[in-house]
């Protein structure tokens, strides 16, 4: 497994650090909760944020955290999806298609919510779902997995995660459309 | 901006720099002082940082200068009345909101440019589920298509190719594979596949060729028919080679002069192809031949009668007219002569020798 400094992958994959805070962002603004603060992109550790303040609302924490999760993995599907048939399937030299593909995967890679938000979530989780809230008991398995996978990010999780999306993804896209 | 005094070296500073620490004031070092020392003592301190309440936290606004002493805090941080507003309503910055829209627009693009990627994908995947449901024939007008639009595309040309040699297509099959980039594939588990389908089907192929030109040699009618026999256990996937098996066992049969089994076979291939002309012309042969080893009229007005059938239908195929022309001569002669001959025979008796088709 090869070494690449963060701040080369953050420059190489920028338009994800800019989705995932926009994301962030969004969120915060659509439940209300008051932000403090946004960085939507720099050359440090992490290379973007947002600080909020707290909420009890588990659905705005659900959302907040979970949000870029779910925006990037879409996009990357979408992106991708244009992509993946010259790319991959039809073999055609599309310069377009490549790009399409880079910013798909770019935006795919930097789905992962950080750890913050990962505890945050778990720390209320537990709770909500024993009183039935589905947010929380989807949010359980799915915090597990997230968690594991943030810190199999040193060993390009993250760029696999992408991989996976733009290419399962438009792979079931179409098999699904076939039948159709 | 308010100041402070620090409780453990006297300093002087803006307060917001300073620690509260059991209810006295410090600076940053001598708050590290006091937490070791209650450390070595054993007790743990509270320590909490001092919000200047005459300051905004964000902007640096005096709260002064709008009148007033403090600013409210919110969330305990000291706030003045437009970064209240900012901070609860955090404004998309102009660049995020033109990036946004750029995004959507590559979105739209991306999309709009890859319309003709997405019609041969989905002509190649309906085709591909087409074959998994064994449905190859309708399968391949979407696989040309595909084929077409990406003739870089192993998948499409491989899926095409899989698709006629199912169905028998050989033609069809060897466009696609040697059209596709010189007939260069890389090597994977459907190349591998339709490799060893177009090997089958090539090598039945061939054993089809031999005994079609076994067939026409005097006295190796058996033999023609014991290999297309095996061409058709080959490859069961075209029909042709199956349907071939009982002009050769015709042929066999009039080579042994078996001619009831001769015109059994004819009637049962006719029955079984009532359109062809070759069935009727094959029919009327065996007809001839009975007529001519029995004398019954029967026979002979039947022969005639299939000899008409066979002009019938070979009408508009100009191929089929050609051979009408050929055999009905042989067939003619052998009413009118009650003499059986094969066609090398007749060919070298009245056309020269020379063979015709």
């Amino acid at each position: 497994m090869f070494f690449i400094p963060g701040f080369v992958i953050a420059i190489a994959t920028f338009p994800g650090v800019i989705i995932h805070e926009a994301a962030h962002l969004f969120f915060c603004k659509r439940f209300g909760l008051r932000v403090f603060d946004v960085c939507f992109f720099r050359l440090g550790n992490p290379a973007g944020y947002v600080i909020h303040e707290q909420t009890q609302d588990f659905r705005a924490m659900f959302f907040v955290g979970m949000g870029p999760f779910l925006i990037n993995t879409l996009l990357c599907m979408v992106f991708c999806t244009a992509a993946f048939l010259p790319v991959w399937e039809l073999k055609v030299d599309d310069i377009f298609a490549y790009f399409f593909y880079w910013l798909g995967l770019s935006i795919g890679m930097h789905a992962f919510p950080s750890t913050t938000d990962l505890s945050n979530l778990w720390a209320d989780a537990p709770d909500r779902a024993k009183k039935g809230n589905l947010l929380a008991i989807i949010s359980l398995p799915l915090v597990v997995v997230l968690y594991i996978l943030n810190f199999a990010r040193v060993v390009w999780a993250d760029l696999g995660y992408g991989i996976a999306v733009g290419i399962l993804g438009p792979i079931a896209l179409f098999k699904v459309l076939a039948r159709a | 901006m308010r100041e402070g005094t620090c409780q453990g070296c006297g300093q002087t500073a803006p307060i917001q720099s300073f620690y509260k620490i059991k209810g006295n004031l410090y600076c940053e070092p001598c708050s590290w002082k006091e937490e070791r020392a209650a450390q070595e003592r054993g007790e743990t301190l509270e320590k909490t940082s001092v919000v200047d309440g005459s300051v905004c936290a964000r902007c640096g606004t005096s709260a002064a200068d709008a009148g007033i002493a403090d600013f409210p805090a919110v969330n305990g941080i000291p706030l003045c009345p437009p970064c209240q507003q900012h901070i609860q309503d955090w404004p998309y910055p102009s660049w995020l909101k033109i990036s946004l829209a750029a995004l959507l627009l590559l979105l739209v693009i991306a999309l709009v440019h890859s319309r003709s990627y997405f019609r041969a994908g989905r002509m190649m995947y309906r085709g591909e589920h087409l074959m998994e449901g064994g449905k190859y024939q309708e399968a391949i007008p979407l696989l040309k298509q595909a084929d077409e639009a990406a003739p870089q595309s192993d998948k499409a040309a491989l899926l095409l190719a899989k698709a006629a040699l199912h169905i028998g297509d050989l033609e069809t099959a060897q466009r696609a594979l040697q059209s596709h980039q010189a007939g260069h594939f890389e090597v994977t588990e459907e190349f591998t596949e339709v490799k060893s389908l177009w090997n089958r089907a090539t090598g039945a192929l061939e054993k089809a060729v031999k005994a079609r030109e076994l067939a026409n040699q005097p006295g190796h009618a058996d033999e023609a028919e014991a290999l297309i026999r095996q061409a058709a256990q080959e490859y069961p996937e075209m029909p042709q080679l199956a349907a071939a098996v009982p002009y050769f066992q015709g042929g066999a049969a009039f080579e042994h002069k078996d001619y009831d089994r001769f015109v059994q076979i004819a009637e049962s291939v006719w029955r079984q192809y009532p359109q062809s002309g070759g069935a009727a012309a094959t029919l009327a042969g065996a007809l001839a031949c009975k007529y001519a080893v029995t004398g019954d009229a029967n026979y002979r007005q039947q022969a005639e009668d299939m000899l008409e059938k066979a002009h019938q239908l070979s009408q508009g195929d100009k191929q089929a007219e050609q051979s009408y022309q050929e055999y009905s001569e042989r067939l003619q002669y052998r009413i009118s002569t009650r003499e059986i001959i094969d066609k090398q025979e007749y060919d070298r008796r009245f056309r020269d020798g020379k063979e015709t088709k």
